[in-house]
């Protein structure tokens, strides 16, 4: 596949980097579209802020737009709303009237008909437009590995307390950090094949909460857990945002944890490009 | 080329735009051509030549009839300045009957057809939609833009571009009602909640001139300015120009193809019954679903058979809400549909829901029993009013019950087939129904507005004039009652069917503006060759 100009919103989070870095190592010429200037020098910056107008130049000689941008701060539900959704549809706008001739939303496996979580519901109105646009659209799953950030980081967390939470029946499907980054690599190489898909990047094996805790765990064994009260939960982390206190851990993103997908959208498109993923190593 | 368009209404409009350019082609309209009464036509012109806080009340009375309902509670049959125009029967309507609650006045013999007096929105259909249909919503985006550039559109940049892009640049509507101010805002703040629960909340979007609306309050009952789409608008336009030959008070039977590769439209006078025919070389029958259905019927000696048809039904549902407006009034206001509430099953808008809400306008005090508008109670039903939107909605084909047609025996020549109108149950109707409701309710808090209990009611068959499918698009038709990608059924390979008729399903979202996209689609592919 010969080089290709990547641009991708968020290069400086945690799954951005991990595109970049793939695409970068891929021999492609990749722009960063961040805020800040990155502290990795070997890739091209633009300035670029979710929400705000895109600028026509941000795309000039880009041929791929991976948009993995998407800011979880603290504001209202309606301004969050404005600056993610609103945003991401004027960036992907942007990008095909720019020619861009391939772009990718990085959504989120919260994203599915009937979830009830903020996060994804905004995600779900982003992809659709994508989707109308004929984008591919990545749902990746809980992202585990070495530098593991988002939700596998604050999992991290949780496994280093003395006794684990359970949440009914949770469970959740995985994916190596690695085979994510490799993955998207391959669906651009690939475009045309995903191009109108909503394509999950996860091991279909869904993984309960307690073997998910023992395998990022330090020692990698299995603690004591104790039956959590989601509802309880819930309304008490409700009631702290509300008071604008700041927490590790947000309602929303315990949402998503007890009430998980049990879809992996795209497998066949997958299985027909090859592309698989690891399990958690027993 | 000569072209024969049958009917006037949105699909022949559509047809005559995406042809009008082109020199080579000669288009003729035939058409029953029912008008505004004459008198009436003087009293809203006279309206329209002033502002109206000079309006002289006899007229605005004369023009403003509210419309009574059948029965208490049922939706009344729309009325256009005053007049039944649109229903009446030129001819069109005979041999058509009806059983039950079915509607036997399916058929429109009005110079505009329907779109004299239907509710103006124009939203293209979901991407989910297609899904079932041989085309996709990319081959009907170039004509949807290419309609919504040639009529008035005016709506807002909102939530519902998700599901229902824009394809064009609306002028805003007019100023909305409270009600409507205020669900919007409430929606904008809380918009997860509602979305929690499927609902999504957006501005109408009109085929109405929404710059020049001087907020007189009568569209429900006619706008004096015209400033509400008619088909007849496009047809002035093109008749002052000389594009079209238009030919009034002609009512078609029967289209016959010639062994030389023309077509005859046989026809006869609807005033002196005497018979006329019309050579061409490509017909477009444009009479609505159930009228262009006769004539396919009586062109290809169709009888003693059961056409099922696919109808979008509609429901009544009042909402209360808890704060209240300050005023009941039409006054000042438009009253036009003016939010929707998109209700969605699914990820790409196919099992889905549309209610278009109405703020207060005279036609709900004319449709409460007289008990509660006049004498001690007026006042409580105003203050009640004051908590009240009205919403009318609509389910998808497949979850409402389908109007049937039973064609009778062989017409006598000059004749259509006499056509019987009846419904066939769904099975899916009612649980669809009960989870609509059950999601608005759940959705209220989050928009103040609350569907009231045991209040929502279906209409009968064919009464939401959203019905269509007898000769549904078939990537490759396998029988007579299937028509292929350009709307033409076995046995006559230059008539074009057009209109509704030929919809493989009708969604609950808006349906004009479809029709005249792909009508506009069809006559597009005739024009550019691409049509054997």
């Amino acid at each position: 596949m010969s080089a290709e100009r990547v641009a991708v919103t968020g290069a400086t989070g945690y799954l951005g980097s991990l595109f970049a870095s793939a695409f970068q190592n891929d021999g492609h010429n990749v722009v960063a579209l961040t805020r800040s200037k990155p502290t990795d020098q070997t890739m091209t910056w633009r300035r670029f802020e979710l929400g705000e107008t895109p600028d026509a130049a941000l795309f000039e000689g880009v041929d791929v737009l991976v948009h993995s941008a998407w800011d979880l701060g603290n504001s209202s539900a309606s301004d969050a709303w404005q600056r993610n959704v609103v945003g991401s549809r004027r960036l992907i706008n942007a990008a095909h009237v720019a020619g861009v001739k391939k772009v990718i939303f990085i959504s989120s496996m919260s994203a599915y008909t009937g979830t009830t979580q903020t996060y994804g519901l905004m995600k779900l109105a982003v992809e659709r437009t994508a989707l109308d646009l004929h984008d591919v659209v990545v749902r990746p799953g809980l992202v585990y590995g070495d530098d593991a950030g988002g939700m596998a980081g604050t999992l991290r967390k949780i496994a280093g307390l003395p006794v684990w939470p359970r949440f009914g029946h949770a469970k959740l499907f995985l994916a190596h950090a690695d085979d994510v980054a490799s993955a998207l690599v391959r669906i651009t190489d690939d475009y045309d094949r995903f191009a109108s898909h909503v394509i999950g990047l996860a091991n279909p094996e869904r993984v309960d909460l307690s073997t998910i805790l023992t395998s990022v765990s330090s020692d990698g064994r299995t603690k004591t857990s104790l039956p959590v009260p989601s509802t309880l939960v819930m309304t008490g982390l409700r009631v702290v945002e509300k008071a604008r206190v700041p927490l590790p851990f947000r309602s929303d993103s315990l949402l998503g944890l007890i009430k998980a997908t049990d879809v992996l959208p795209g497998q066949d498109v997958l299985s027909a490009a090859g592309i698989t993923f690891r399990g958690l190593p027993r | 080329m000569d072209i024969v368009i049958v009917g006037s209404g949105p699909s022949a409009a559509a047809v005559c735009l995406a042809l009008q350019d082109n020199p080579d082609i000669t288009l003729t309209v035939l058409d029953l051509g029912g008008e505004l009464e004459a008198d009436r036509v003087a009293s809203r012109s006279g309206l329209a030549s002033s502002d109206p806080t000079g309006w002289d009340p006899v007229q605005v009375a004369h023009l403003s009839t509210p419309p009574k309902p059948e029965a208490p509670g049922a939706i009344p049959r729309k009325q256009i300045y005053g007049s039944n125009f649109p229903f009446a029967d030129m001819g069109q309507l005979q041999g058509v009957a009806a059983k039950g609650s079915a509607n036997d006045l399916v058929v429109s013999g009005a110079y505009g057809g329907f779109s004299n007096t239907w509710g103006a929105q124009v939203m293209p259909y979901s991407t989910g939609t297609f899904r079932t249909w041989p085309i996709s919503r990319d081959d009907l985006e170039p004509h949807y833009r290419a309609i919504l550039r040639h009529i008035p559109f005016s709506g807002e940049a909102d939530d519902l571009e998700e599901a229902f892009p824009l394809f064009g640049t609306p002028s805003h509507l007019p100023t909305v009602s409270e009600r409507t101010r205020r669900v919007l805002s409430r929606y904008e703040k809380n918009r997860i909640g509602a979305r929690r629960h499927g609902v999504t909340a957006g501005h109408a979007r009109l085929a109405l001139r929404g710059s020049d609306c001087r907020l007189c309050g009568l569209c429900m009952t006619g706008c004096p300015y015209e400033l509400i789409y008619s088909a007849s608008q496009t047809f002035d336009e093109l008749r002052r120009s000389g594009r079209v030959r238009y030919h009034s008070g002609v009512r078609v039977h029967r289209v016959e193809e010639t062994s030389d590769g023309s077509s005859i439209v046989h026809a006869t006078s609807a005033t002196g019954g005497g018979a006329v025919s019309f050579t061409a070389d490509r017909v477009f029958l444009c009479a609505g679903a159930i009228g262009t259905t006769r004539i396919v019927a009586g062109s290809l000696g169709i009888t003693d058979t059961t056409i099922t048809l696919e109808e979008s039904a509609q429901f009544m549902m009042p909402f209360l809400s808890l704060r209240p407006v300050k005023h009941v009034t039409q006054d000042g206001e438009f009253t036009l549909n003016q939010f929707n509430l998109f209700i969605n099953f699914d990820s790409d808008g196919k099992d889905a829901s549309l209610v278009h809400c109405y703020p207060y306008n005279d036609i709900m005090m004319a449709s409460l029993p007289s008990i509660a508008t006049a004498g001690p109670l007026e006042a409580v039903t105003k203050l009640g009013l004051r908590h009240v939107t009205v919403g009318l909605g609509y389910l998808p084909s497949w979850a409402s019950p389908q109007p049937t047609l039973r064609l009778g025996g062989r017409p006598n020549e000059g004749e259509l087939p006499s056509i019987t109108v009846a419904t066939k149950d769904n099975d899916a109707t009612a649980p669809m129904l009960k989870n609509v409701i059950s999601r608005l309710r759940r959705a209220g808090r989050s928009l103040d507005l609350y569907p009231i209990p045991g209040q929502t009611k279906l209409s009968g068959a064919a009464k939401s004039y959203h019905y269509g499918g007898s000769f549904p698009h078939h990537a490759s038709p396998s029988d007579q009652f299937s028509s292929d990608l350009f709307g033409r059924v076995a046995g006559l390979r230059n008539v074009h069917l057009v209109d509704a008729s030929v919809f493989p399903t009708v969604p609950a979202t808006t349906f004009t503006l479809t029709i005249m996209a792909n009508a506009h689609r069809i006559a597009s592919a005739l024009a550019a060759g691409s049509l054997s």
